[in-house]
C-alpha cells in the first residue's frame, strides 16, 4: 500500500506548487460563459443538489464530457473506467453470468448497491448470480439497460444511505441522471475490435430532443449494439476431447435501448415528469464443450441463450403549495425478464433428443411509490416522505426435454417443482434534516422505518457533520444504520437437476430438506458505518480528499455450502445434495479513498484535467453466525469475499484538450487477488492497464476519435501451478474469472460524434 | 506511474477558477449589465441592484463592495417580498427560484418601472421575464425576451445578443 502512496502524494504536492490564482474581476461575460461551475451531486441531499467536493459524504461525479471521450459503450465498462475500487469482472462460462454482469463497490455484493435513474430506485435484475463467480448469491441491477449518450451525469455517494434510500444503500448509491432540457441531437456510431482480431464491436446512438415550453423537454434516446465473443480458451487435453473449442471469453450479444426523458409545466408551478428505459438483449454464451461419445462422435458445444427484457417507467409531477412546502408524487415501475433457451446440446437420457430446448424464464417486477415533501426554513432544510413498494419474483419452468432426468447438456430447464410466484410489499417513512448551523458548520440526519411483509421492520438512521476548519479546508463525517431486505430471488429461488437418479441444486431456505442442514427463512441484513474525512482546496484548480471508511454487517446472506445427504436421508428424499441461502456471515468493510483533481485552463484554448484516485478497501469475515458455515468447510466462498477482489485500485484519468484535439489518457493499476480451486487458492498479479482517446473536431459539431481501451494488450498471469483439464494454466480455463478486467486484451476503436 | 510524474512536473498553469452555481449568478448580473441601456430620465448616484428573497447569503456584498456599473457605484438592496420594491430604486431586480409561484405578481407589480429582471426560474424569459440565467453541461447559458426589455423602454447591446439565446413570449 506504501509503495502506491508515496509517489502519489508526491504528484499532489508538486502540482499544487504550481497553481496560482488571478481575479473574478478580470473576467469577462465570454470568459464566464466558457468556464465550469463546480460540480454539484443531488445524490445524499434531499435539499437540492450540494457541491461534490464540499458534500457531507464522500460523492463523485462523471459528468458527459467525460463520457463521451472514453470510447466506451456500456455504463458498467464506464464505472469501471472512473471509479477506484468499482469492480466488475467479464467471466464466462457461469450460465446467466456471461449474460448480466455482476459490479461491487468496495469489495462488498452487487446487491449492496442502490442505483437510481433521476433519484428513482432502479430495481435489480432477475438473475441471482449462483456460479463460483464474484457478486454470487445476490442478483444486482443490470446497467447495460442504460445507454450513455442518453446520460447528463453519474454520481456516486461512497457512504452508507440506507436511512435516506432504504434496502441496498449499504456499499453506496449510484445516480445516473439524465439529459434534460436545451442538449442538441446527436447521432454517433462506433466500431471496434480486439487486437487477436475477434470480439468485434459495433454501437450506433441516437439522441433526439423537443423542447417544451417553459423549458419542459421530451429526450428520446435509442442504442444499437452488437458484440462479438472473443475466444481465449486453452486447449482441451481431457480424454476424447470434442472437435469444438469452449468459449472462454465476452459473449456474443445485440443489445437494443431506448430511452424517453420528459419534463413539462403544468401550471401554477408544478412540473409532470417521466422517464422510460426499455432494454432488448439477445446474448450467447458456451458452456463447457461435452467429450465424445459412441452417440455423439465429435462431441458437441451447448450454447445458453440469454433473452434479456428490461423496462422501467417512472411518472411523477411536483411543485410547490403554499407556505414553501415542495411536494413530489412518484411511481416507479420496473420489470426484468431473462428467457433462457439452449441450442446445439442434448439431453443424454432422451432418444432421440432434440438439439434446442426452452429452459424457463426468471422474471422480478417491482413498483415503488413515493411521496416526498420538503422545507426550507432559514438555516435549516427538512424533507419527509412516505414509500409504498410491491415486488413480484417468479420461476417459470422449460420445456419438460430440458429438465428430464440429467437435462439438455450446459444447463438443464428449471423443473416444475423449481416454479414460483412470490409477492410483497413494504412501506416506509422517513425524515431528513440538514442545519447549517454556521458558514462553517453544518449538520444533517435522517431518520427511516420500513416494514416489509415477509421479514418484518427496520428503523435506520444516519448522522453527518462538515466543518470549515479554514476556508479551504474541510473535514466531514458521518455514522449511520443500515440494511439490506433478504431478496426475492434468494428466499424464494431453486433450481435443480438430476445426476445418477437423485436430485440436487439450490434448494429454498424454507424447503424441508434445506431445513435439515440448518436453513432458516432469511433475515434482512443489517449494517453499521463510519466515515471520517476531509477535503483541501489548494486553491481553485487543486483539490486532494482523504476518507477512511469502516462497514460492518450483520448476518450477510451467503449461498450455502453443498451439502451431501446421508444414504438413509437420500433413500427418503431422493436428493443427493443440498445447498441454500443462509444468514451465514458477519463481515467488516475498511479502506480509505484518496482523490486528487486538477483542472488547468492554459491560455490559447488548452484545458487539462487531471484525477487521480487511489482507493484501499479490506473485506474481512469476522463471524459465522450458524453451526453449518465454518472458515474450514466454505473456504471458496470465504475467500472469495476477502480475497476475490483487488483490496488496492488506482486511477489516473488525463485529459488534455488543445484547439480541436483531445487527448484522454487513462491509467489503472488493480491490487491482486485470489481464487480458490478445490480448496487451495491461487494468487493473481496486480496489473496496470492504460487507455487512450484522442478525438479531433472537424467541426464544432462533427468530432471523430480514435482510441484503445487496454492499449498494451495487458493479459493478466495464468493459474500458476495448477494444471486442470478445465481450470489451469494449460487447460481450458487459463485465466481466473475474478479477473477484473477480463482476459480479452487490447480493444481498439474507432467513433464519430455529429451534432444537429 | 513515473511517466505520469514527469508529465505532471511539465504542468505551467493560469486561472481556471471553479465557482458555484450561486457565485455564477451573483457575478453575472454585474457582468450583464455592462451590456443593457438604460433610457432612464432621472439620474441617480448609484447602480441599484436589488434582491428578492436573497439566496446568495454575503457573496453578492462580497462581488460588489466598492465596485462600479455604468460608472456609478454599485448599492445593493435586500428584501423579503415585492412590495418592499417601492422602498428602493432599482436598475435590476434579480428573482430567484424560490420565487416561482409569485412569479407572475412580481412582474406585474415592477411594470413600467423600466427594471432589467434577471432570473433563474424555469422558463422565466418566457414568461415574460427578461434575462434567464440556467446551466448546460456546468456552463452557464443566457436566454433573453427582448420583447420584455423594449417593453420596459430598455435596449441590450448587440454583444450580448449574439452570446445569448433571445425567445419569444410564450403565449399561454
Amino acid at each position: 500500500m506504501n509503495s502506491m502512496l508515496i509517489p502519489f502524494f508526491c504528484i499532489i504536492f508538486l502540482s499544487s506548487l504550481h497553481a496560482q490564482n488571478n481575479s473574478v474581476d478580470d473576467l469577462s461575460l465570454e470568459d464566464m460563459l466558457d468556464m465550469e461551475t463546480e460540480l454539484t451531486a443531488d445524490v445524499g441531499s434531499r435539499s437540492g443538489a450540494v457541491s461534490s467536493l464540499y458534500s457531507l459524504s464522500p460523492t463523485d461525479v462523471v459528468t458527459a464530457q467525460e463520457i463521451q471521450h472514453t470510447g466506451i459503450t456500456s455504463l458498467t465498462d464506464l464505472l469501471r473506467y472512473f471509479v477506484a475500487g468499482f469492480n466488475a469482472p467479464e467471466t464466462s462460462v457461469a450460465d446467466g453470468s456471461d449474460h448480466i454482469r455482476a459490479f461491487t463497490l468496495r469489495g462488498m455484493s452487487p446487491d449492496q448497491v442502490l442505483v437510481l435513474i433521476n433519484g428513482k430506485r432502479v430495481h435489480t435484475s432477475a438473475l441471482l448470480h449462483v456460479n463460483g463467480t464474484i457478486g454470487r448469491g445476490s442478483s444486482g441491477v443490470d446497467l447495460d439497460t442504460i445507454a450513455l449518450s442518453a446520460i447528463e451525469k453519474i454520481e456516486v455517494l461512497r457512504d452508507g444511505a440506507a436511512a435516506q434510500y432504504g434496502s441496498d444503500a449499504i456499499s453506496g448509491v449510484i445516480n445516473i441522471i439524465l439529459k434534460g432540457a436545451e442538449h442538441t441531437d446527436e447521432v454517433s456510431f462506433h466500431a471496434g475490435q480486439r487486437k487477436k482480431g475477434d470480439g468485434r464491436e459495433l454501437a450506433a446512438d441516437l439522441f433526439v430532443t423537443k423542447q417544451l415550453a417553459y423549458d419542459g423537454f421530451v429526450n428520446f434516446t435509442l442504442q444499437i449494439k452488437q458484440q462479438e465473443q472473443t475466444q481465449r480458451a486453452g486447449k482441451d487435453r481431457r480424454n476424447n476431447a470434442p472437435d469444438y473449442e469452449t468459449h472462454v471469453g465476452i459473449p456474443d450479444a445485440t443489445n437494443i435501448v431506448a430511452l424517453l426523458n420528459s419534463d413539462s409545466e403544468l401550471g401554477n408551478g408544478a412540473n409532470i415528469y417521466s422517464h422510460f428505459t426499455f432494454n432488448y438483449r439477445e446474448s450467447e454464451a458456451s458452456t463447457f464443450a461435452r467429450v465424445k461419445t459412441a452417440a455423439y462422435p465429435k462431441g458437441f458445444l451447448p450454447i445458453l441463450q440469454a433473452d434479456i427484457t428490461d423496462i422501467g417507467l417512472t411518472v411523477g409531477a411536483k411543485g410547490e403549495i403554499q407556505n414553501g412546502y415542495y411536494w413530489d408524487i412518484s411511481n416507479t415501475l420496473g420489470y426484468n425478464h431473462i428467457r433462457y433457451s439452449m441450442r446445439d446440446t442434448y439431453n443424454y437420457d432422451l432418444n432421440p433428443s432434440p438439439s434446442s430446448f426452452y429452459n424457463g424464464t426468471l422474471s422480478f417486477l417491482q413498483n415503488t411509490t413515493n411521496l416526498d415533501m420538503k422545507k426550507h426554513f432559514n438555516t435549516i432544510d427538512i424533507a419527509f416522505g412516505l414509500e409504498h413498494r410491491i415486488e413480484n419474483y417468479t420461476i417459470k419452468a422449460g420445456d419438460e426435454n430440458s429438465y428430464f432426468k440429467s437435462g439438455s447438456q450446459g444447463f438443464s430447464g428449471y423443473r416444475k417443482e423449481n416454479e414460483v410466484d412470490a409477492t410483497r410489499n413494504s412501506d416506509a417513512i422517513y425524515f431528513d434534516v440538514k442545519n447549517k448551523f454556521s458558514e462553517t458548520f453544518s449538520m444533517q440526519g435522517a431518520l427511516r422505518y420500513e416494514n416489509y411483509s415477509d421479514f418484518g421492520s427496520t428503523t435506520t438512521a444516519k448522522m453527518a457533520l462538515s466543518y470549515f476548519v479554514l476556508e479551504n479546508f474541510f473535514l466531514r463525517s458521518s455514522a449511520s444504520t443500515g440494511f439490506r431486505a433478504p431478496s426475492l430471488s434468494q428466499s424464494h429461488y431453486s433450481h435443480t437437476s438430476t445426476f445418477n437418479g437423485l436430485i440436487e441444486g439450490t434448494f429454498k431456505p424454507s424447503d424441508e430438506v434445506a431445513r435439515l442442514y440448518g436453513a432458516k427463512d432469511l433475515k434482512a441484513e443489517k449494517s453499521k458505518h463510519f466515515t471520517v474525512g476531509g477535503v483541501y482546496q489548494f486553491n481553485d484548480e487543486n483539490s486532494l480528499s482523504l476518507d477512511y471508511f469502516y462497514t460492518y454487517i450483520n448476518d450477510r446472506i451467503i449461498l450455502s455450502n453443498e451439502y451431501e445427504l446421508t444414504p438413509s436421508e437420500q433413500n427418503m428424499y431422493g436428493i443427493n445434495k443440498v445447498r441454500f441461502f443462509t444468514n451465514a456471515v458477519d463481515t467488516r468493510t475498511s479502506g480509505i479513498d484518496i482523490k486528487y483533481n486538477l483542472d488547468h485552463k492554459f491560455s490559447q484554448n488548452a484545458t487539462l484535467k487531471w484525477s487521480l484516485w487511489y482507493n484501499y478497501s479490506k473485506n474481512r469475515v469476522v463471524s459465522f453466525n450458524d453451526n453449518t458455515t465454518t472458515r474450514k468447510n466454505s473456504f471458496e466462498q470465504i475467500d472469495r469475499m476477502e480475497n476475490g477482489q483487488p483490496k488496492e485500485s488506482f486511477k489516473s484519468i488525463l485529459s488534455y484538450q488543445y484547439n480541436k484535439v483531445t487527448t484522454t489518457l487513462n491509467t489503472s493499476y488493480v491490487g491482486g487477488y485470489r481464487q480458490v480451486i478445490d480448496d487451495v487458492a491461487y494468487s493473481f498479479d496486480a496489473q496496470w492497464y492504460t487507455d487512450l482517446d484522442i478525438s479531433y473536431s472537424v467541426t464544432k459539431d462533427f468530432h471523430i476519435a480514435l482510441g484503445a481501451l487496454n492499449l498494451f494488450d495487458t493479459i493478466p498471469n495464468k493459474w500458476d501451478s495448477l494444471d486442470g483439464y478445465t481450470y489451469g494454466y494449460n487447460g481450458i480455463k487459463p485465466y481466473s474469472r475474478y479477473s477484473p478486467y477480463g482476459y480479452s486484451g487490447a480493444y481498439y476503436y474507432l467513433r464519430t460524434n455529429y451534432r444537429f | 506511474m513515473k511517466r505520469l510524474f514527469i508529465l505532471l512536473l511539465l504542468v505551467v498553469t493560469t486561472l481556471n477558477a471553479s465557482f458555484s452555481e450561486d457565485k455564477f449568478k451573483a457575478m453575472i448580473i454585474g457582468k450583464v449589465a455592462k451590456y443593457v441601456v438604460w433610457n432612464k430620465k432621472e439620474s441617480t448616484p448609484y447602480f441599484n441592484i436589488t434582491i428578492l428573497n436573497n439566496p446568495f447569503g454575503s457573496t453578492i456584498d462580497t462581488i460588489y463592495h466598492n465596485k462600479r456599473i455604468d460608472g456609478k457605484e454599485v448599492k445593493i438592496h435586500y428584501i423579503d417580498t415585492i412590495d418592499q420594491l417601492t422602498q428602493t430604486q432599482s436598475d435590476i431586480l434579480y428573482i430567484p427560484n424560490s420565487q416561482a409561484s409569485q412569479l407572475q405578481n412580481i412582474l406585474d407589480t415592477i411594470k413600467g418601472k423600466g427594471i432589467f429582471t434577471i432570473s433563474d426560474i424555469r422558463g422565466f424569459a418566457q414568461k415574460g421575464g427578461m434575462l434567464q440565467l440556467y446551466f448546460i453541461s456546468r456552463k452557464i447559458k443566457l436566454k433573453i425576451n427582448l420583447e420584455s426589455v423594449k417593453e420596459e423602454n430598455l435596449n441590450i447591446r448587440s454583444t450580448l445578443l449574439r452570446i445569448a439565446k433571445v425567445i419569444k413570449e410564450e403565449n399561454e
